[in-house]
């Protein structure tokens, strides 16, 4: 049996990925999650959100023991960490093989490898696989050596060098001898034969995706401010980045709790475009065209079926995301109940996605790259869209259950238009659709004026009529509508910086627990990347890099980001890591690297 | 055989079914582009793609027109009936075996298997196509059952 343990704190986590799904796996060497055969499959391994009875896949020492080094070989997915036991040195060195196209390989191809230094050291291997919700325990059998694990269409097959008399549900002792490191390769096969890679070509494979990664991030450019943190973003989200279609997912797990103990759990394993555009931009930032023409591919298609209206999120595939619903029996991740899979959200009218998805086509040709005519049909139905309905109350950025007039979706409305424009200065754009734009582009900005902004607190407001500030209003300075000197501007950064301050560099997104739902959450780590960003491109630098630099230690030991943060335990809270939070660290620092070097 | 019927109804046949799946696209039902899909083998400009697609489909449609012709002179009956049954072991054989080992072949799709070095940009259709849209195999049956009535209707049996 798996020996009860509580599931390790958020930030204990690393992420083993191959862009088509991901794993978590805790410093004492367990992989709580991992879905299959993508991210938003059947859980194999879920017991962080599913207890006990939901799998895991641990490899580590046979007791407890210190962890004294955790960290991802350099610019790589190549996860490492090791423990002290008895004076001896144990290390577990693992990683998903992301490559596979072209090969004999399988889809799904995690290695896993314990190295003994300093003496022989016991260790133990508790594999136990149970497939999605009812934690189907799989038929298992040995070949010639090999574990099978068979649940209908999917198999798992488990090998490893020295040979090992694994059997699922039961801890295996295993003793590791310096020199002899033991080698464990899990194939996954869904509809299709499973394929057997013998435990040492898995481990030159790992070796080949090191010298991918260092090449891929080689092309980042070297005088990027904090590049080790951005290379380590940077890879995060391609990581999270599925390959078959290219769109990010926004998270790899469900139901990590933003308020722990509490029913604020939500599935993340879907792409929101509004998220992906963030990362668009990032990419972009930084060079990596590919990503960016990629996810502007995936939209287009993903799109075309409401096109021109743009859904809140979609599934991986560009399809519509299943209903809301709740897993009955999962315990949740330290009881927090319930677990959810699926995505109430999608069906929400939210403005500002509309702004995010213009504003990443419009980068993309600020960069020097044309439009196929098609992406600009899509664009301009967009801008069509928001021309149409901004009057109309939405979910907004934070998805609030009740509609309302939310100030930043009207801006966000502000931006797409103003960006369509932009970039009608180099499309073909008819003068009548160039009018309606320009017109309801200007009647956007006037309303959030008279009716968005409040002179007692000198700053923008979450809504029309309420003095809650909004922490998404910090997008404002890259706007463009009011200068960034403007004591418009300015004032709105300042206030947010004071009264949605959560102590440190942390930021409430808005007032805690005004959302309709109950319980309360943490801060809003995005919020405080877009707080650096804003000063950076308002001519305060030094604030800006003292923030950064402060955030920066609030990541996990990994260099990883939830998407909140309890501001008093300084616990990563919600799913993780995010997409979100990534891509804003990255924009942030690209604010940096762009601000003017002498402070206004 | 209706050698002069092949001719000229397989490009009406393929014509049918390539106005009714850009309508079926157009109502919101499927993002199945036959044009797309099989112009981007030639060009990674979706616009240009889809009128070279929009060829490479008419010769494709007028291939599949020989067999339904052939069938109809082994059978000596050609009927709409029997169009429609052809029809739909063609759309069965399409979405089973063709657009699943598409993504072997196709540059510019990606595959399930795809991995961070593919600059593919097409996504795969997935099992019966439902990548794109559920309604997909729902379509793709519809418009290939009316290429199959629209031969049974015009080709002569001999």
């Amino acid at each position: 049996m798996t020996a009860p343990r509580p599931p390790a704190p958020i930030s204990d986590y690393g992420l083993l990925g191959d862009t088509r799904t991901a794993a978590l796996v805790a410093s004492d060497g367990a992989i709580d999650w991992l879905c299959v055969p993508r991210f938003d499959g059947e859980p194999l391994f879920g017991r962080l959100v599913g207890g006990p009875p939901a799998g895991t896949f641990r490899v580590g020492p046979a007791a407890a023991a210190t962890v004294v080094g955790r960290r991802y070989r350099r610019h790589t997915a190549t996860l490492e960490t090791t423990w002290a036991v008895d004076g001896c040195r144990l290390t577990l060195t693992e990683a998903m093989v992301a490559e596979v196209s072209g090969r004999l390989l399988p889809t799904t191809l995690l290695v896993r490898r314990l190295s003994a230094e300093g003496g022989a050291v016991d260790a133990a291997v508790e594999f136990d696989p149970r497939l999605g919700a009812p934690h189907r325990r799989p038929r298992a059998r040995h070949r010639g050596g090999i574990l099978v694990c068979e649940w209908g269409a999917l198999a798992v097959s488990l090998t490893g060098t020295p040979e090992l008399a694994v059997e699922p549900g039961r801890p295996t002792p295993v003793t590791v001898l310096p020199g002899r490191p033991l080698t464990l390769v899990l194939a996954v096969a869904y509809r299709e034969p499973l394929i057997h890679v013998e435990p040492a070509a898995a481990w030159d494979l790992v070796g080949e995706d090191e010298a991918r990664w260092r090449a891929w991030t080689a092309g980042i450019q070297e005088s990027l401010p904090f590049r080790e943190h951005v290379v380590r973003s940077l890879l995060t989200l391609r990581l999270l980045t599925y390959s078959p279609s290219q769109a990010p997912v926004a998270a790899p797990t469900t139901s990590l709790p933003e308020d722990p103990g509490g029913a604020r759990n939500w599935d993340y394993r879907y792409v929101w475009p509004r998220d992906a555009s963030i990362g668009v931009n990032a990419f972009l930032g930084v060079g990596k065209l590919d990503q960016a023409q990629g996810f502007l591919a995936w939209l287009l298609h993903a799109s075309r079926l409401e096109r021109p209206r743009l859904p809140a999120l979609f599934t991986l595939n560009g399809r519509h995301v299943p209903p809301e619903r709740e897993l009955p029996g999962w315990p949740g991740y330290h009881d927090s109940v319930p677990v959810r899979v699926g995505n109430g959200a999608a069906d929400q009218h939210q403005l500002d996605g509309y702004g995010w998805v213009v504003d990443a086509a419009w980068v993309f040709v600020q960069a020097g790259h044309r439009l196929y005519s098609e992406t600009w049909r899509a664009v301009r139905g967009f801008a069509d869209v928001v021309a149409r309905r901004w009057r109309e109350p939405d979910a907004g950025v934070w998805e609030v259950r009740e509609p309302g007039q939310h100030v930043h979706s009207k801006l966000m409305g502000w931006l797409a238009l103003d960006r369509a424009l932009r970039i009608a200065d180099t499309h073909r754009l008819s003068a009548r659709q160039r009018r309606r734009w320009q017109s309801a582009r200007d009647a956007i900005a006037a309303e959030v004026r008279a009716r968005g902004f409040d002179p007692a607190q000198a700053s923008y407001v979450r809504s029309y009529g309420s003095t809650d500030l909004d922490a998404a209003l910090l997008v404002l300075p890259l706007l463009g509508m009011d200068s960034t000197e403007s004591a418009r501007v300015q004032g709105t950064i300042d206030a947010i910086r004071e009264r949605l301050s959560a102590g440190g560099p942390l930021l409430y997104r808005y007032p805690p627990g005004r959302d309709g739902l109950p319980g309360t959450e943490g801060a809003f780590l995005p919020c405080s990347f877009w707080l650096v960003q804003a000063l950076a491109s308002t001519g305060r630098r030094v604030e800006a890099i003292e923030l950064f630099q402060a955030l920066l230690d609030h990541a996990s030991p990994l260099g990883l980001y939830a998407e909140e943060m309890d501001p008093a335990t300084g616990a990563h809270l919600g799913n993780y890591p995010q997409t979100l939070t990534h891509a804003a660290l990255v924009q942030a620092a690209l604010a940096i690297r762009d601000s003017p070097q002498v402070d206004r | 055989m209706d050698w002069a019927g092949w001719a000229v109804f397989g490009l009406v046949a393929t014509a049918a079914l390539t106005a009714t799946m850009i309508a079926a696209q157009l109502a919101g039902l499927t993002r199945l582009d036959l044009p797309l899909v099989l112009g981007t083998l030639v060009t990674g400009d979706p616009d240009r793609a889809r009128v070279v697609g929009f060829f490479i489909h008419l010769v494709a449609g007028q291939g599949f027109a020989l067999g339904y012709a052939a069938a109809f002179a082994v059978l000596h009956s050609a009927t709409w009936w029997i169009g429609a049954l052809f029809g739909g072991l063609h759309v069965a054989i399409a979405l089973t075996v063709l657009l699943p080992l598409l993504p072997g072949a196709h540059p510019r799709m990606a595959s399930l298997r795809a991995g961070p070095s593919s600059t593919a940009v097409l996504e795969p259709p997935g099992l019966f196509a439902l990548n794109y849209g559920v309604q997909t195999p729902a379509v793709a049956v519809v418009v290939h059952v009316i290429y199959g009535v629209v031969l049974g209707l015009l080709l002569r049996a001999h």
